[in-house]
């Protein structure tokens, strides 16, 4: 792969020096040293240009301050990243002229709108980065052309509510990321479609509730995120239409119930971390179908810095506890916070001397 | 003191969806970080790297670790990587402790 370094206005190969004045053996010499230096791997690029490759797929055009964003884009470009700039619009046919875009890396800029024709020119994106601008909303048929479009993220944002419709078009997605966001709510439906989607990261919003039917519309959901919310309650239908789910992120958040059938169906759990909730303790049954006897959370299991009541209702969790303490993360922050006697000891100890 | 507990927490829920760790573990949308430390970047066999990822040129060690995850796309212009950062140092120390035991023998 050949790499080049280009200034905005022209995408030509970096200009040769000037050696006028040299003697032409010298120059002949210096000449072949800076070939040589250039083409060595490792040559720090100069932070005034954009970062050019080529392969034989494509070119890749990689530009952040102090480089200036290029007013045209080589034809085979499959790769662009324009980052850490502070655009709040895009240019008008920003796209225009790269049919061939796969990604598109928009990071730390400060885009507040974004046109809703943008993305017609590029319908074999695969990967769009949206991570640390200010969109509040997305435009209708943003993703008209996009069904080739297999991450979307949109994490850091300040999305404040979500129109399932914004996401119309998405036919192939498979990784969606809206964590970091202000979201209270999600609206009915929001997955219907997306029968690919893998992974789903909605982390550190503001959801207080979750509408039951959320994950309706994957075949085969692998991880969820929902750490740094401000959930409460879990219940009995949520993870129903996902029983192959594999990584349940529910940490962070309020949660003082769930369900006793809230992890009935999940078949290849490799990891449940319900740390940092309002846990005091959970019905009988809840941990039938988790663990060793399952075959599942080879990763591990976290339910410490929750206010455990070290009492009878947890017999059934002490059992379980016992027989899958090889998988407990933070065994000396999974306290009782009562009764009284108990304030301060380790659930492990308290469950292997019940 | 790192927290190599922590770390592999971290490692599960941030960065388990593209990378693996274990010798031979498969590649995914990121490489499998089998033998990091001591490596130079772009090195890990059979990964389609980006040239700028390629050419940075480092070794890959704790001190490189620290500054590359508080900003990939700062420390190599150019990544494919997505991902913001761990802002917190106590996080990137847990989780270069994890790495550290995870991904060499």
């Amino acid at each position: 792969m050949e790499k080049r370094e280009a200034t905005m206005s022209s995408w030509n190969p970096e200009r040769k020096q000037s050696l006028v004045g040299w003697d032409s053996h010298l120059s002949r010499i210096f000449f072949l040293l800076l070939l040589f230096v250039v083409s060595a791997q490792g040559v720090t690029p100069n932070p005034e240009a954009c970062l050019v490759s080529s392969s034989v797929n494509g070119s890749s055009i990689s530009c952040q301050p102090p480089a200036q964003i290029p007013k045209s884009l080589p034809a085979d470009t499959i790769f662009l990243a324009v980052e850490f700039f502070n655009l709040t619009q895009l240019p008008a046919d920003f796209l225009q002229g790269v049919p061939n875009l796969q990604e598109l890396h928009l990071s730390s800029n400060r885009l507040e709108n974004l046109s809703p024709k943008f993305l017609l020119p590029v319908p074999q994106l695969t990967v769009l980065d949206l991570t640390h601008n200010s969109l509040t909303r997305l435009p209708p048929g943003l993703f008209r052309v996009s069904a080739a479009l297999c991450t979307l993220v949109l994490k850091e944002n300040q999305l404040k509510f979500l129109e399932a419709s914004w996401l119309h078009g998405l036919k192939a997605l498979q990784h969606l990321d809206l964590s970091e966001n202000q979201l209270q709510s999600l609206p009915p439906g929001l997955l219907e479609n997306f029968t690919d989607l893998l992974t789903l990261d909605l982390s550190n919003n503001q959801l207080q509730t979750l509408p039951p039917d959320l994950l309706r519309g994957p075949l085969n959901l692998e991880r969820l995120r929902l750490e740094g919310n401000r959930l409460q309650v879990l219940g009995e239908r949520l993870l129903a239409p996902q029983p192959k789910l594999r990584y349940l992120f529910l940490n962070d958040n309020r949660l003082a119930s769930v369900a006793a059938g809230a992890f009935r169906g999940l078949q290849k759990l490799d990891m449940l971390d319900l740390s940092n909730n309002l846990l005091t303790t959970v019905p009988t049954g809840l941990w039938t179908s988790l663990g060793k006897a399952a075959r599942n959370l080879k990763d591990g299991f976290d339910i410490s810095s929750n206010p455990w009541i070290c009492d009878q209702n947890l017999a059934d969790l002490y059992l379980w506890l016992v027989a899958n303490e090889d998988k407990m993360f933070f065994r000396n922050h999974t306290r009782c916070a009562g009764p009284e006697a108990l304030k301060g000891q380790m659930l492990l100890a308290v469950a292997e001397s019940h | 003191m790192a927290d190599a507990e922590a770390g592999k927490k971290i490692f599960i829920q941030k960065c388990a969806q593209c990378h693996t760790v274990e010798k031979g573990g498969k590649h995914k949308t990121g490489p499998n970080l089998w033998g990091l430390f001591g490596r130079k970047t772009g090195q890990a066999p059979g990964f389609s790297y980006t040239e700028a990822n390629k050419s940075k040129g480092i070794i890959w060690g704790e001190q490189t670790l620290m500054e590359y995850l508080e900003n990939p796309k700062k420390y190599i212009p150019g990544t494919k990587m997505i991902f913001a950062g761990l802002k917190k140092k106590s996080e990137r120390e847990d989780l270069i402790e994890y790495l550290k035991r995870a991904t060499s023998s």
